[in-house]
């Protein structure tokens, strides 16, 4: 593998990337939604709580990040397999695995984006993490994190966006009531508490309050390295099962 | 070296064997038609050629290259029109002719050429801010086409390429197909059309429940399905069955008044015969039609009309 190979490689991402922007996140609906939605969440659960701006800043980037980072990648495969489009693509010199990191390196764009104007109107507020380099870590990891999941929902080998769109959102919505977002982690109860070290929200949201308000729920180093291993698990789990389900997807076109 | 090799191809969906133990080799520079009845193989054949499915057993090759160990390198060398596939509804025609020459690594000056060019010579260039999604159905497939001749391929697979086009769209497509032998690009074309196949391909595969039934050049099919040339010449007088009996001993033949119709194979041979009993008897020959068999025939023959 020369480097010619991986100029190819990096431009074809790109190339897949760039198209997944133009055709589903630069849309007025989606872009709405993912900052409606999320914010209206915190906001309901936050006004009149007394809680700080710092504590609140926590939860919702995350917020943010979930809804934004794993928004859009659970349709893309079935929407371009009932498109007839996926067939188009794959048959370039692509292969199911570039076209993933294509679409999660997409996700992660919208997915910063759209956490920006809180860390900014945070900093302008005088909220300032306490450790810059990690929360930008952090919120990396976390976006990888999110957007693959969604891929992993979009690995349902069908061509109807609403099939994946219920999967997506039965899993998806439980995990912001048991994972800390909204309620303290020390305020759940046990069987909660529980259920939250298995969710992949739990540990970026307590490692954000770490350097938000300097406390967090568990260390600082098992909440990165969960977050790590969540990241990692997620990335291989989508592009692994992609691998075995793609077949069965362009078999029945 | 062969522009495209299948080895033993077979692939089975649950109980049903899609493609089974299929091998050929494409020259490069040939334009290789592969023909069979709906559900005979082709598709499937098809994606396994353009690494779109895997076969579960078997080696599909371009230019030398495995298609499933080394995808990147093959991938490049081709150029795929896949069967009712798709350009992004929401991008624009040209939108989507950079989209895919990105994927094939072409710069952006190169790319910005080479699609003026394909889409002039489609005549699309008027239509190229238009979404893809408000063109015609011959417009999309002319730009499916476009796409897939962005690189410059060495291989060319066309899926039913003039499937559903007027008149025109087709010709052009036909001609455009023509051009690219001209220019040394290997052509595999799966069509329904079986004129089409027998007016531009230089060999053409029969497929039938996943086997190839027949190989070969539309001539060598025409000979191995064993059909005959049908000649009809009609004289200036009724003709005696008697008198031509003499002549005409080696062939099967029909008389209707002055109609003689003949089936034979080498009709030159039996012309010559027809003018010299013309001679002799005193007749003038009126009319002479030679119906060699056609593709269909030998399509419809060796598929056992299907």
């Amino acid at each position: 593998m020369n480097s010619n190979y991986f100029k190819h490689l990096s431009r074809s991402i790109w190339a897949i990337c760039l198209k997944d922007i133009k055709l589903y996140y630069a849309k007025g609906p989606i872009v709405v939604t993912g900052v409606i939605f999320p914010l209206f969440l915190w906001f309901a659960f936050y006004i009149g709580r007394g809680l700080g701006i710092k504590e609140g800043l926590a939860s919702l980037l995350t917020l943010t990040l979930f809804f934004t980072s794993s928004s859009v990648t659970p349709i893309i495969a079935p929407w371009e397999t009932r498109q007839r489009t996926l067939e188009m693509v794959l048959s370039r010199p692509i292969t199911i695995t570039i076209m993933l990191i294509g679409d999660i390196l997409a996700s992660i764009i919208f997915g910063l984006i759209f956490t920006l104007p809180p860390i900014f109107y945070g900093i302008f507020l005088g909220a300032i993490p306490n450790n810059v380099l990690l929360t930008v870590i952090t919120i990396l990891l976390t976006a990888l994190s999110f957007s693959s999941l969604g891929i992993i929902f979009s690995a349902l080998p069908t061509d109807t966006p609403a099939d994946v769109v219920l999967l997506s959102s039965t899993i998806k919505l439980p995990l912001i009531f048991i994972s800390g977002v909204l309620i303290p982690l020390n305020q759940l109860p046990t069987l909660s508490l529980t259920l939250a070290m298995l969710s992949p929200l739990t540990y970026p949201t307590d490692l954000l309050r770490i350097f938000y308000i300097g406390e967090g729920f568990f260390s600082l180093y098992i909440d990165l390295i969960a977050t790590i291993i969540f990241a990692i698990i997620f990335t291989i789990a989508a592009l692994k099962l992609h691998k075995k389900t793609i077949y069965i997807r362009l078999q029945r076109r | 070296m062969n522009a495209i090799e299948a080895i033993n191809l077979y692939k089975r969906f649950g109980n049903v064997i899609a493609v089974n133990d299929v091998s050929f080799n494409v020259k490069e520079g040939e334009i290789f038609g592969f023909l069979g009845p709906n559900g005979a193989g082709k598709t499937t054949t098809i994606r396994i050629l353009t690494g779109l499915l895997k076969p579960d057993h078997g080696e599909a090759r371009i230019m030398d290259y495995n298609i499933h160990e080394n995808p990147i390198e093959a991938k490049m060398l081709i150029g795929v029109v896949p069967e009712e596939a798709n350009p992004y509804p929401d991008l624009s025609t040209w939108d989507n002719l950079m989209l895919v020459a990105s994927l094939y690594g072409i710069s952006k000056y190169e790319a910005k050429e080479k699609a003026s060019q394909l889409l002039k010579l489609l005549d699309l260039y008027e239509v190229r801010k238009r979404k893809a999604r408000n063109l015609s159905k011959g417009m999309k497939q002319k730009l499916l086409v476009s796409m897939a001749l962005i690189n410059d391929p060495k291989v060319l697979f066309l899926d039913e390429p003039t499937v559903g086009l007027d008149v025109l769209s087709a010709r052009k497509i036909r001609n455009l197909i023509l051009e690219l032998k001209k220019n040394k690009t290997t052509v595999f074309l799966t069509t329904h059309n079986v004129e089409e196949a027998g007016f531009l391909c230089d060999r053409i595969a029969i497929i039938r429940n996943g086997k190839i039934i027949a190989l070969g050049s539309p001539e060598e099919l025409k000979i191995k399905a064993g059909l005959y040339t049908y000649v009809s010449i009609v004289f200036d007088k009724k003709i005696n069955e008697h008198d031509v009996k003499s002549f005409l001993n080696s062939f099967e033949y029909k008389i209707q008044d002055s109609k003689l119709l003949i089936i034979c194979n080498e009709p030159a041979n039996l012309i010559v015969k027809a003018v010299e009993y013309a001679r002799i008897n005193g007749l003038k020959i009126i009319d002479v039609q030679v119906s060699p068999p056609n593709l269909e025939d030998v399509f419809i023959k060796i598929t056992g009309g299907e």
